[in-house]
């Protein structure tokens, strides 16, 4: 067990715990965009960042991505780890201001408005949809394409591949400014990314004939899973 | 003397402003270069501060440029770096238009601080610092600026991109760029981006001696990125059919070149020079391409079917190779000229080994062998009956790469004596502790003075301790012999592995391609061009012998220059080329307030249990797991270093 301290409290916790799991299992709650608990954490929307003290030298981190360690003093409501959040959140609520979410984290945190002139996007890139398609479905249809040295690009951005989205919607479920969107009308269900609109063939139930679940995602579960290739001829409601 | 107006770099601040001239602090130390050929810098901005030379500089347009390039580097991977860095990058573009308020000089103070200190990577928050410079020693100039109301006319300015790692690799590839592609699952961008620098991928992913993670900032906060492991994941990827192998053809259309050698200078200089469509042939003496890596690296670092499969990639670009022949043997440069190339480029490498001043050396005992010589045999295909005990003379790495075959070939008792101790040994220190490890015997400060032979068969050697005396010119201490302490160490081979030189034997006849005192090709320094017009040459027969990366950024020089001498008749450095120098002597790795950076081990590739190992050639380092290659890759701190610099 690792002995830190947070917010003034002693706190023991398993080594290779994160700072944020730390202090949530210790009922401190920290502000959190591009966290989840089912995916790996990246640091990205710096919403999370405590001010931490370790062998004598302060500084910002992102609780998330920290790992405990001995002695280490965490201060999430310091006045410059408070800052440096009301910060991160200016920067995205520039760029998202009609976010429901961003705008609900604004109000925890405070943040009337945000004085910082950004052209607005309707992706922060969180990497959320990054990471759940490719931890949670197994798929990576999601690619981050970063900004670097010599590229081709014009700014960063996620970029889906048709050929290998199953169109499970994952992606847009995740999403939390509804920057990814869904749609299912009769049979073709639309996923909309910041990148163009993707469109999917929905199978028919046999026994209701309702439009119930993309066909690529079916063939996707009976391969991976072994399944018999008509398992899903009739939707969940039509099973026994 | 230095003398500038203003320096903050490295924090140490020097601020001659409204002082005469004469009265100007002296900036010895600067480590910043402030003159080059006809050129006078005047200002130079970058992660580490701000140098101001000359006072009739615009700091603030100079910073307004020097961001939007900062801006297009910034990955997107986090909030606070990324819209940060575009923010601050709005407001600059606001005050140098002349539509500046006040309120702006606070809200860049308050981004760039946060910039500073709460970022995901080191890249923006190291490229921040100068906006803060400028901000506490500039005021006054965004203050007339604001007032004013006026915008100011926009200077031109020359931009440079590099990171320690990148300085630190002879072929300067893009490390971080490849590195972030990686951890992004984009492999086969990585692998084309690493190709644009290094056409062989796989090769130096396995055996390179990467100097890049000697630079790594890591280094001060855990350890460095384990870089070279890194580069082979995607080339194994491609390998094993996870993306499609490269198919790409040459452009065609151009002139033809030869090129002698194939190995990594001559297959890097091919490459490049078929990708610009020039219509290449490889004459080489094996009778498959790799060079030296082909008979001097054996294939328990380096599997035969890994080199084969880069030099196929080489050459389906349109390139032709024509094995077992030896220029100089079969045919002459001469001729070789005769036959219409535009130009010709040697790379024959070093592959004779430095003769051996053991007494009776040259008796020609049956078990005396030369260290080159020896691991040719063994990796063309020559069959050894291993012996019970084997002495290797020498302490680099052929002599670890021979030791660790012997070991590999069942050779009861390896022994290294190197004439030096453990700190001077030139071998690389994985490899001498992997040989260790497998059993190895290191005999240090000895050196053998006599074969011993028994009838024709060697026996031993005759060996005298040694001393360390003062450095020499290697910097190294030379040693010297203790009278009176010889020795004998009982082997039935022995091994001379004491340094290699290029075999140039008829290559040059006839022509003015001149031979150095050390036995290497002369050429010009920055053009390759030896004295025979049109005949460049670079890699171990120039340099003598070196690293596989070396011949690689020579290969790829070499590619570049032949290009401008077959378009324009010479070959110059451009200003660029001159600039580029001089900034790779400033010194990369320090910086100004690192932020707090979490320690997260190194991840290493699994490798071959030991005794596994030993049993036969079978590599004996594996792949890096998907899993584990990520993890790595998310270590990098992305340092690139963003110079802009004014000058005349």
């Amino acid at each position: 067990m690792v002995k830190l301290t947070i917010d003034g409290k002693l706190i023991e916790a398993r080594k290779g715990t994160t700072i944020l799991e730390a202090a949530s299992q210790n009922g401190i709650r920290i502000p959190t965009l591009c966290y989840h608990e089912s995916l790996s954490p990246v640091g990205s929307c710096r919403l999370c960042t405590v001010e931490i003290i370790e062998n004598g030298k302060s500084g910002l981190t992102a609780s998330c991505t920290y790992p405990v360690a001995d002695g280490i003093e965490v201060k999430t409501g310091s006045e410059r780890a408070v800052e440096a959040r009301k910060l991160a959140l200016e920067l995205l609520l520039a760029q998202r201001p009609h976010s429901e979410k961003i705008n609900e984290l604004a109000r925890e945190l405070g943040v009337r408005s945000s004085g910082i002139n950004l052209e607005t996007k309707e992706c922060i890139l969180c990497e959320l949809c990054v990471r759940a398609c490719r931890e949670i479905v197994g798929v990576e249809a999601i690619t981050f394409m970063a900004q670097g040295l010599n590229r081709d690009i014009d700014e960063p951005k996620v970029m889906h591949s048709l050929e290998k989205c199953i169109g499970c919607d994952s992606c847009a479920y995740i999403c939390p400014t509804n920057a990814i969107t869904v749609e299912d009308v009769g049979d073709t269900r639309t996923i909309n990314t910041p990148g163009g609109k993707m469109e999917f063939k929905l199978k028919k139930c046999q026994v209701c004939g309702k439009y119930w679940a993309p066909e690529k995602q079916l063939d996707y579960i009976i391969k991976t899973n072994n399944l018999e290739p008509d398992i899903f001829n009739t939707c969940p409601d039509c099973r026994d | 003397m230095n003398k500038v107006v203003f320096s903050s770099w490295a924090d140490s601040i020097i601020d001659n402003r409204g002082l005469e001239a004469d009265k100007y602090k002296d900036a010895e130390n600067l480590g910043i270069p402030l003159e080059y050929d006809k050129h006078q810098i005047k200002a130079f901005m970058s992660w580490n501060g701000v140098v101001l030379a000359d006072g009739s500089v615009n700091i603030i347009d100079m910073l307004n440029a020097y961001i939007k390039e900062v801006a297009r580097l910034s990955c997107g991977q986090c909030s606070v770096g990324y819209l940060g860095i575009k923010a601050i990058k709005a407001i600059l573009g606001k005050i140098t238009g002349g539509a500046g308020a006040e309120s702006d000089v606070q809200s860049l103070k308050r981004l760039a601080a946060n910039v500073k200190e709460n970022t995901r990577c080191d890249f923006c928050a190291s490229a921040v610092t100068p906006v803060l410079d400028t901000i506490n020693y500039f005021s006054d100039e965004f203050d007339k600026l604001i007032t004013g109301k006026g915008s100011i006319p926009q200077s031109s300015y020359v931009t440079r991109v590099t990171a320690p790692c990148m300085a630190a690799c002879p072929a300067h590839q893009d490390i971080p760029g490849y590195i972030e592609l990686i951890k992004n699952h984009r492999y086969e961008d990585a692998l084309n981006l690493i190709r644009e620098t290094n056409c062989l991928p796989g090769v130096t992913g396995r055996a390179c001696v990467a100097f890049c993670e000697a630079k790594c900032v890591r280094s001060d906060i855990d350890s460095p990125l384990a870089i070279r492991a890194l580069k082979r994941f995607p080339a194994d990827y491609e390998t094993n059919g996870g993306i499609e192998a490269a198919r790409e053809k040459g452009k065609g259309g151009g002139a033809k070149v030869a090129v002698i050698g194939a190995g990594p200078a001559g297959l890097a200089a091919s490459y490049n020079l078929a990708r610009m469509g020039y219509k290449v042939t490889i004459y080489d003496e094996q009778s498959s391409g790799g060079g030296m890596a082909l008979v001097g690296i054996p294939s328990y670092r380096l599997p035969k079917n890994v080199l084969d499969n880069e030099v196929d990639i080489i050459k389906n670009l349109g390139i032709e190779i024509k094995y077992n022949i030896r220029i100089g043997r079969d045919i002459t440069l001469k001729e070789l000229n005769a036959e219409g190339y535009r130009a010709i480029f040697i790379a024959s490498g070093a592959h004779l080994d430095r003769e051996s001043d053991v007494e009776d050396w040259g008796k020609g005992y049956e078990g005396v062998m030369e260290g080159v010589e020896f691991l040719r045999g063994v990796n063309l295909g020559q069959k050894v009956a291993p012996r019970d005990k084997v002495i290797i003379i020498g302490g680099g790495n052929v002599a670890v790469d021979c030791a660790r075959t012997c070991v590999r070939l069942g050779f009861k008792d390896v022994t290294i004596v190197y004439r030096r101790s453990r700190a001077e040994m030139p071998g690389r220190k994985e490899e001498i502790s992997a040989a260790e490890q497998e059993g190895v015997k290191l005999q240090f400060l000895a050196v053998p003075r006599k074969v011993l032979a028994r009838g024709n068969s060697v026996v031993g050697a005759e060996c005298i301790r040694m001393e360390l005396g003062e450095p020499d010119a290697s910097g190294r201490r030379r040693p010297l012999p203790v009278s009176g302490s010889e020795f004998v160490i009982e082997a039935d081979m022995v091994i001379s592995a004491i340094g290699e030189m290029p075999d140039l034997s008829g290559l040059t006849g006839g022509s003015c391609v001149n031979i150095s005192k050390q036995g290497t090709i002369e050429v010009d320094d920055y053009s390759m061009q030896t004295g025979e017009p049109g005949v460049f040459s670079g890699g171990d027969c120039v340099t003598g012998p070196a690293t596989l990366v070396e011949a690689v950024a020579a290969g790829n020089k070499a590619a570049k220059n032949i290009d401008e001498y077959i378009k324009s008749g010479s070959c110059k450095p451009s200003d660029m080329d001159k600039l580029a120098t001089v900034l790779n002597g400033i010194e990369l790795g320090e910086q100004r307030g690192m932020s707090v950076i979490a320690q997260r081990q190194r991840q290493s590739p699994p490798e071959l249990k030991m005794a596994d190992r030993m049993r036969d050639f079978s590599e004996a380092e594996q792949c890096f797991t998907p899993g584990a290659v990520a993890q790595e890759a998310g270590r990098c701190l992305r340092c690139y270093r963003v110079m802009v610099v004014a000058q005349t």
